[in-house]
């Protein structure tokens, strides 16, 4: 099943490269892939997400109204000792993500989003954000936020959620 | 008079005073302690999936008794766990995960069985590091109709799902489902799984739980512009899945394809896009009554996991709407997850986001009872 594993796995890259609105981003996906990337996680939080929307909540890390986190299902990091681009301390990335398309009106673009999980520690508890748009049930695993993305780290036990902007959605995808 | 009565009532409390103290209460007796036996079973009980969402590697299963509102044991769950209960109800399944040293170490995964009569675990099958660790639903774990087999869904994120027996505590075998995820048991021996394209991979196994035969269906439903719940919900002939936007998908498993109805809708065309299911266990059906009941919330696109306001009602039968229900001026929150009891007097559970769950009499709608946070985030209701 290993190698079924990394087929499916690669297949699910490809797919999430070709999906959605990307392919620029897939390059600067892989890139960043590579580098640290992937993952969000998932169970479900039903209900979780704080009301707030107002302007300041759009563009502050530590709140679910935050644009980037428009598909979001997990702790922040932010609120977690880390940041919405790094782990808390003391975790892992996980090496597989599914990947969410927000907009930020700060600039009126949409932006590519990889919603990696940071693993190896056991809940943070901290900061519970759900957001669904354009999430989709896990029988679409590159769109779906109710995984477990640490699955396959050495460490799966999963801790909290960063977003990683993976860059802008080409016009017209 | 006045000093005749005074006296009176000084020689009345002495008496009293007397007595009381030449007949002082008998002291307790010693006590013996027991641990507690469940009642005989109940079609009014219901097993409360616990994801305990703030540290998830401590997830449980409460047994909670829907007349006479108590808690009448737990079955332990680690983390992200799927949960299920044998054809006969006497078995507690469960699939999940355990690391070394608490919340870390090396994983292991393990489907344990409990008996329903006492709440122990009674064995377990030790699981290669594959299971699907995801929301819960029916299909994470799953006993075959005739209780032969017990079906694990795994995914890596490569899907595919372990045949075991449990009876022998072996793994049988494991079958690559090729992108459609999750075990959707139907009769002896037949697996099915929801895929990507929006269709449905039957897999047929033989008597030692080896794959003799598979079947892909045709597309049921669009997987882009309005998907089903994974979260089916059992018919009489198979299940029925609802879609984000409302429309029935009943599909019949009895035979080695499944067959597929033409879906009907839970909402009008006015209402369609405006109200919608969700939340987490979207639908129940009490199948002899043949009805369905299903949370539902206005509003758009990326609410689908958002609990109802609202419980509507309908016969499955003519598709009429029967009822609409609202939670909230009886004190409850939204609605994430409903069962309901099989028997001729059945009862509408309803797990909130508030994480209390709701009794109502579900022929008539009328609350009953609010058993107030029953753990910390209910989010699958078994029976």
């Amino acid at each position: 099943m290993r190698s079924l594993d990394r087929l499916f796995e690669e297949s699910s890259r490809s797919l999430a490269r070709r999906t959605s609105r990307r392919s620029l981003l897939a390059g600067l996906g892989q890139i960043l892939t590579g580098a640290a990337l992937l993952p969000l996680l998932p169970l479900e939080r039903g209900n979780r997400a704080q009301a707030a929307g107002s302007k300041a909540a759009v563009d502050d890390p530590q709140s679910c109204d935050y644009w980037r986190y428009c598909a979001i299902d997990g702790f922040l990091c932010a609120c977690c000792g880390g940041t919405t681009t790094s782990c808390p301390p003391g975790t892992a990335p996980s090496p597989i993500t599914w990947i969410g398309t927000c907009h930020n009106p700060a600039d009126g673009r949409h932006y590519m989003v990889s919603y990696n999980d940071c693993c190896g520690k056991t809940s943070c508890g901290n900061c519970a954000c759900n957001r669904n748009e354009r999430e989709k049930p896990t029988y679409r695993p590159s769109r779906n936020n109710d995984l477990n993305w640490c699955m396959a780290n050495a460490d799966s036990n999963y801790h909290c959620s960063v977003s990683v902007v993976l860059g802008p959605v080409p016009p017209g995808t | 008079m006045r000093a005749s009565a005074t006296f009176a009532l000084m020689l009345l409390a002495l008496l009293t005073g007397a007595l009381t103290r030449a007949d002082p209460p008998p002291p307790l007796q010693a006590e013996q302690l027991t641990v507690a036996q469940l009642p005989p079973a109940s079609p009014h009980w219901v097993y409360v999936f616990d994801e305990a969402f703030d540290n998830e590697i401590d997830a449980r299963v409460d047994l909670f008794d829907g007349d006479s509102y108590r808690r009448l044991g737990q079955i332990d769950a680690g983390f992200v766990p799927g949960v299920n209960l044998s054809p006969d109800g006497k078995t507690t399944v469960v699939a999940t995960t355990y690391f070394a040293r608490g919340s870390r170490g090396t994983r292991t995964d393990v489907v344990e069985f409990t008996d329903n009569t006492t709440l122990a675990v009674t064995h377990e099958i030790v699981l290669p590091s594959k299971r699907a660790e995801t929301v819960p639903s029916l299909f994470n774990v799953a006993y075959s109709a005739d209780g032969h087999f017990v079906y694990a869904a795994y995914i890596t994120p490569a899907a595919s799902f372990g045949v075991l027996d449990p009876v022998h505590g072996t793994v049988l075998g494991e079958i690559d489902t090729a992108g459609c995820q999750l075990v959707i048991p139907s009769g002896p021996n037949r697996v099915s799984s929801l895929c990507e394209s929006g269709r449905m991979l039957t897999v047929t196994l033989d008597e030692h739980g080896h794959e003799s035969g598979r079947a892909m269906s045709e597309q049921f439903f669009d997987t882009d512009r309005d998907p089903v719940f994974a979260q089916g919900i059992p018919t009489p002939s198979g299940y029925a899945f609802l879609s984000f936007l409302g429309e029935v998908h009943e599909v019949d498993l009895r035979g080695p394809q499944p067959v597929f109805a033409a879906p009907w809708p839970l909402v009008s065309g006015a209402e369609k896009g405006v109200w919608r299911p969700g939340g987490v266990q979207v639908g129940a059906i009490h199948r002899s009554l043949g009805r369905l009941y299903v949370p539902m919330h206005k509003g758009g696109e990326g609410t689908h996991k958002d609990g109802g306001t609202e419980i509507w009602v309908f016969d499955l039968a003519s598709h009429r709407r029967l009822a609409r229900w609202q939670v909230r001026p009886q004190g409850l929150a939204p609605v994430l997850a409903v069962q309901v009891s099989q028997d001729a007097a059945p009862i509408l559970f309803a797990a909130t986001t508030a994480s209390d769950v709701a009794v109502f009499d579900a022929l008539s709608g009328q609350l009953r009872h609010i058993e107030k946070h029953l753990g910390q985030t209910p989010w699958m209701l078994l029976n």
